[in-house]
């Protein structure tokens, strides 16, 4: 197994008084797909805010790439190279599509070192580059979240439920787009469609009430039908 | 050459309302002069009357501009921005009066005020800006408050009835020179401007944007969002100071009202009433709302018998005028307009992208 670019040792993460997560721990290798199953409320969203420190773990560790992530601020954490693509379609609603990609950037010139592969991943984009990111779709909008996680040049990609929400047509596409992005930077993905993960993951790591459960590779899952039932309810 | 042409024509084009506006700010004292047939340059007369209306406006106009980098731009709520204004008007005044500094005085005092203006936000921000919402909200407020209260008392600065600045230089002198004071408020007016716009028009201004939107999402992107709000209520703070200082040399006197909620309320209705978070918005909304407030306070209206007299109920006919902004233009006058004029853009390049569309179905 190549070494891992990021490693999650037995964090325990409280949102106010509530205990969230209670025990995770997860290992994601350099250049693969590591996608976080597990039923809705399990904790695969708080683990991934805990590694980006917005909820930071009270207990255990997060290292990336070989660097304790504990005490930093999360913008430190994304400076370190690591984007994050939040559920429910995060982006800048009063920006155009323009701004959004350019406050991306942090070196001058990350976006046009960059906007060839991003245009080429999302075409789209590139038509409605002026548009405010308010009105454009659903769909175009989760491709512009993960756009912007694209400009500088990140060796993790954090990504929350992509696919929530959207048309087959355009989970198509955006599956696509995550395995051409997965050449050049690893992927944890968060995702409740259990064939879209299935279909696109090397690697999973099971949530279920708050702890890691099971961790492995995905091509082992598909056919662990027992255990697909019991922690997702999903054939 | 040409593209060089073409793309200043084009400039020239986008920006017409603000050239225009430019250009009427620079005409009006001869454009009222030469309605009234009075001389812009004399000490009395429509002309100048109205330079000196004009000169409030712009100054409401540059305090609310202020208001609107925090308020519109980054999402941050004060309800002390009063505290920026009077203290500048009283620094200033405090310095120009003092004997001992005689002529330079008057200079000593406005670096003074814009600087401990700048160092007061430091610490507010520094203090306070980890306070989410309401609680920065009335923070700043309980400062504002505490200002006011320690300045209405103190006898040196002439307790509640504030003090009256020593003579200032003739060409400087609002009433001997008003005309020279009018083309000073409008050249600092449109330098606020300038700055605020190019500020928001930098990187800079788009992650204040963002920090308005979602603070953080945007320190998720690798922002440190603290600096740039710093930033923002230090410069806010020394726009209202300048605003504060101009209003005291217009007005020759310096009082604890400057630092009354007015100051801070008036402001945020402002911004509201012309549109949060737009350039122009603030502007409109506070010259707009000063304007007829000015207009109104005199009127009477005979109704049979008896006389109705506007000026006092102002109030309501203005908290009137502000519930119905509100209702009609949800996003203030300018800020309503500019996302209308955004939406026809973005159904006109849907309309654009379905007819591609269909004639390559087609082809």
């Amino acid at each position: 197994m190549p070494e891992p670019v990021l490693e999650v040792r037995n964090i325990h993460t409280y949102i106010g008084q509530f205990h969230i997560l209670e025990g995770v721990s997860l290992s994601v290798p350099k250049g693969s797909i590591t996608v976080l199953l597990g039923r809705n409320g399990a904790g695969k969203t708080t683990t991934l805010k805990s590694i980006m420190g917005i909820t930071p773990p009270r207990v255990g560790e997060v290292i990336f790439d070989g660097q304790k992530l504990a005490g930093k601020a999360s913008f430190n954490i994304a400076k370190l190279g690591i984007g994050y693509v939040p559920e429910h379609r995060a982006i800048f609603r009063d920006l155009t599509v323009a701004e959004n990609l350019q406050i991306a950037e942090r070196r001058k010139g990350d976006l046009a070192a960059r906007q060839d592969f991003i245009f080429e991943l999302f075409p789209d984009l590139k038509k409605l580059y002026k548009l405010a990111g308010g009105n454009l779709s659903g769909g175009q909008q989760q491709m512009l979240a993960i756009a912007r996680a694209l400009v500088p040049e990140n060796r993790l990609l954090l990504i929350d439920e992509p696919s929530e929400g959207l048309a087959p047509v355009i989970i198509e596409a955006l599956m696509n787009a995550i395995r051409r992005l997965s050449e050049s930077a690893t992927v944890l993905l968060v995702e409740q469609n259990f064939r879209m993960a299935s279909r696109l993951a090397d690697r999973y790591v099971i949530i279920d009430d708050g702890a890691s459960v099971q961790s492995g590779m995905m091509a082992d899952l598909v056919n662990d039908q027992a255990t697909i039932q019991r922690y997702l309810g999903a054939a | 050459m040409h593209i060089q042409k073409g793309f200043q024509w084009r400039a020239v084009g986008k920006n017409w309302l603000l050239i225009a506006a430019f250009i009427l700010l620079i005409v009006f004292p001869f454009l009222v002069g030469v309605l009234t047939n009075t001389d812009p340059t004399a000490r009395r007369g429509l002309s100048v009357y109205w330079q000196g209306i004009m000169i409030e406006l712009l100054i409401y106009g540059i305090l609310t501009m202020s208001y609107n980098i925090l308020f519109g731009f980054t999402g941050v709520i004060s309800f002390g921005h009063a505290l920026f204004f009077g203290l500048a008007g009283y620094l200033m005044g405090a310095f120009q009066r003092a004997p001992e500094l005689a002529d330079g005085g008057l200079l000593i005092g406005i670096l003074v005020a814009l600087v401990v203006c700048a160092g007061i936000g430091l610490l507010i921000g520094v203090a306070t800006l980890r306070l989410k919402g309401v609680y920065f909200a009335i923070f700043t407020l309980a400062i504002a408050e505490m200002v006011y209260i320690f300045l209405s008392r103190y006898e040196y600065t002439g307790s509640e009835d504030g003090f009256t600045l020593a003579a200032l230089p003739e060409w400087f002198d609002p009433t001997r020179s008003r005309l020279t004071f009018y083309y000073i408020a409008a050249a600092i007016f449109v330098f606020t401007f300038i700055l605020i716009r190019r500020l928001m028009e930098s990187p800079t201004g788009a992650v204040l944007l963002a920090i308005r939107e979602n603070e953080n999402r945007a320190r998720t992107i690798g922002f440190n969002t603290l600096t740039y709000k710093l930033m923002a209520i230090v410069l806010a703070g020394i726009l209202a100071g300048v605003a504060g200082i101009l209003f005291t040399l217009l007005n020759k006197k310096v009082g604890p009202e400057m630092l009354g909620t007015a100051y801070t309320v008036n402001p945020l209705l402002m911004t509201i009433i012309g549109g949060a978070g737009t350039l122009l918005g603030p502007a409109v909304g506070a010259m707009g709302l000063r304007l007829l407030e000015l207009q109104l306070r005199n009127v009477q209206i005979p109704l049979g018998d008896v006389v109705l007299d506007i000026g006092r109920i102002l109030p309501i006919i203005l908290g009137a005028i502000f519930i119905l902004v509100v209702i009609v233009f949800p996003y203030g006058i300018v800020g309503t307009f500019t996302r209308w004029r955004l939406n026809q853009r973005a159904r006109h390049a849907e309309r654009l992208a379905k007819q591609a569309e269909a004639l390559k179905s087609v082809s």
